[in-house]
């Protein structure tokens, strides 16, 4: 029996570890069978090609990885003609598709688009990015827009439809509710925290946008309560991502009310690090006797 | 195609302040690298678990053996350059293309720094079917590694000045079909500046993340865009990257 078995929304997982979005690429799969995975998420494209940020974009601090990368990629056209063909003959897993717009009119336009296309499993909506019908305010951080975007394209799709939440705004489990209340099948969090890191020795910021996202070790404990607090408020199935890197972290956040996991920067310090977690994973529910959903959501208080 | 590895240190050894040479052995991997390519190492030590790997070009290989050069910059490099012998080392690679090779032309290699191993490496390749020179420049003393020419700001040894300072002559003199260099972009700016028509291959040096092309963290503007220095290059075609922008 499959105890790592999962599911989100609308899609079944064989394992619950999947990669976080604009992290990862096949070339990986050089060193491990992509069976590991429970769904492969691409890249975040946009309709038009993006050139990405001036150089240096990455930045390693004391405990997580600072970037700022400004979601290069091909654009829609581009990405539907070349990556897509390649992902879906090549992968034996399900495919989710990351795409952000500036405009609910351009996420939809690019929904649709890919509507047409076979061999895509669900979406991730990336709504960390400025919209431009709100002096750019990053949809992610108003519930009203939220509902608006989630409504208009879960009218649109049958497939799986995931909003993945910034962990920049005041209240998160408020923008999940409007996520789910306007139709989101899942929710994937935390996106970046903001980072910065200037050098002392010569007063110079080491990137060149000042203000980076900021992941890996460090944000685990925020990316953790941020997934309690809102798998306290949402029926929806939460993929979890921050600062994970073993099967002991993985735990954590099931227990925290998480149905899957992503991997990103671990990816960075160990290439193997989703093959490691499957294994450390699979054993810890075998020992115990229990499948991985009786343990989700069911953290307790310590004991007095 | 690269291979993530765990490996023994077979060798190491301190070379000029701050330099450590350390090697592995593994034929399978030997047989892959071609000069300009780079691995991506990291000490397998508790405190290095989870940091990232450091991107260092190979500097020989002999008899399935691969050797680095590391320049001791942080807590990473210090890390490996710790490593003794029959340690692990953590090896993902090899990474990256390759200097196009030329047979019969007078060719120039210009380093600068802890930018020597590649075109050591290259050298060797080279050596049989051209004519080579190999001009190299440092900071200070310690910076210089063996060459034909050598250059320090200090004048500690060699000609005291920038390895670039008599490129134009020596282009001339020497009369140089084409130029590969590698180290601090000032310095592959400066040549480039004076380069030509004569083609120059840099193997540029970048922060990176993952080193495998996923992150695109390490990109630098190449023609109309933005190209990865783990899985595009190390080498470019000089021509073709926008100065201006670094």
């Amino acid at each position: 029996m499959n105890r790592l078995a999962t599911s989100l929304g609308r899609l079944s997982l064989q394992s619950p570890i999947t990669v976080a979005s604009g992290t990862f690429d096949s070339s990986y799969f050089e060193f491990f069978d992509p069976k590991i995975l429970g769904a492969y998420t691409t890249k975040t494209i946009t309709l038009h090609p993006k050139m990405g940020n001036k150089p240096p974009r990455v930045f390693e601090t004391e405990a997580g990885l600072l970037n700022s990368i400004g979601l290069q990629n091909p654009g829609l056209d581009a990405f539907i003609a070349q990556d897509l063909p390649r992902l879906r003959d090549g992968l034996e897993i399900p495919l989710i598709v990351s795409f952000s717009g500036s405009s609910i009119a351009e996420f939809g336009e690019i929904l649709e688009a890919l509507e047409k296309e076979d061999g895509i499993a669900g979406y991730e909506i990336n709504i960390s990015c400025p919209n431009v019908e709100k002096e750019g305010i990053a949809f992610g951080a108003d519930p009203d827009v939220v509902f608006s975007l989630a409504s208009a394209l879960a009218e649109k799709t049958k497939r799986e439809l995931i909003f993945k939440l910034s962990p920049n705004v005041t209240d998160i489990a408020q923008i999940a509710s409007a996520a789910q209340d306007g139709g989101a099948s899942s929710l994937a969090l935390i996106n970046t925290l903001y980072g910065a890191a200037i050098n002392w020795k010569t007063g110079r910021f080491f990137t060149s946008n000042p203000v980076c996202g900021y992941s890996g070790t460090g944000v685990k404990p925020v990316a953790l309560a941020l997934c309690y607090k809102t798998a306290q408020e949402v029926k929806i199935p939460i993929i979890a991502l921050g600062g994970i890197n073993t099967w002991q972290d993985a735990l954590e956040f099931f227990y925290a009310g998480a149905s899957a996991i992503a991997l990103g920067t671990a990816f960075y310090s160990n290439p193997l690090a989703a093959e490691k977690l499957h294994a450390g994973l699979k054993k810890h529910l075998e020992e115990n006797k229990i499948t991985l959903p009786e343990l989700i959501g069911t953290a307790s208080l310590p004991q007095s | 195609m690269p291979k993530f590895s765990e490996l023994s240190i077979t060798n190491t050894r301190w070379l000029n302040d701050g330099y450590v040479e350390i090697a592995f052995k593994e034929p399978s991997l030997a047989a892959l690298c071609k000069p300009g390519m780079f691995f991506e190492l990291k000490a397998k030590t508790d405190a290095q678990e989870r940091k990232l790997f450091k991107p260092i070009s190979v500097s020989s290989v002999f008899e399935g053996q691969i050797s680095f050069i590391i320049k001791v910059l942080g807590s990473g490099t210090q890390a490996l350059a710790n490593l003794e012998t029959g340690e692990t080392i953590l090896a993902l690679g090899p990474l990256g293309n390759s200097f196009p090779l030329v047979e019969g032309k007078n060719v120039l290699l210009v380093s600068g720094g802890v930018g020597w191993p590649p075109l050591g490496f290259l050298r060797t390749f080279l050596k049989e079917k051209n004519r080579v020179l190999h001009i190299h420049g440092g900071a200070t003393a310690t910076d210089i590694f063996p060459c034909d020419e050598f250059y320090t700001v200090d004048g500690s040894a060699g000609v005291k000045g920038l390895v670039t300072q008599n490129l134009v002559q020596i282009l001339n003199e020497e009369n140089i079909d084409i130029i590969y260099s590698c180290g601090p972009l000032p310095m592959i700016a400066a040549i480039q500046k004076v380069a030509g028509k004569i083609p120059h291959y840099a193997s540029l040096e970048a922060y990176m993340a993952c080193g495998v092309g996923a992150c695109y963290g390490c990109a630098i503007p190449v023609g109309e865009s933005y190209q990865r220095v783990c899985a595009d290059g190390p080498v470019f075609n000089a021509a073709e990257i926008r100065w201006e922008e670094l």
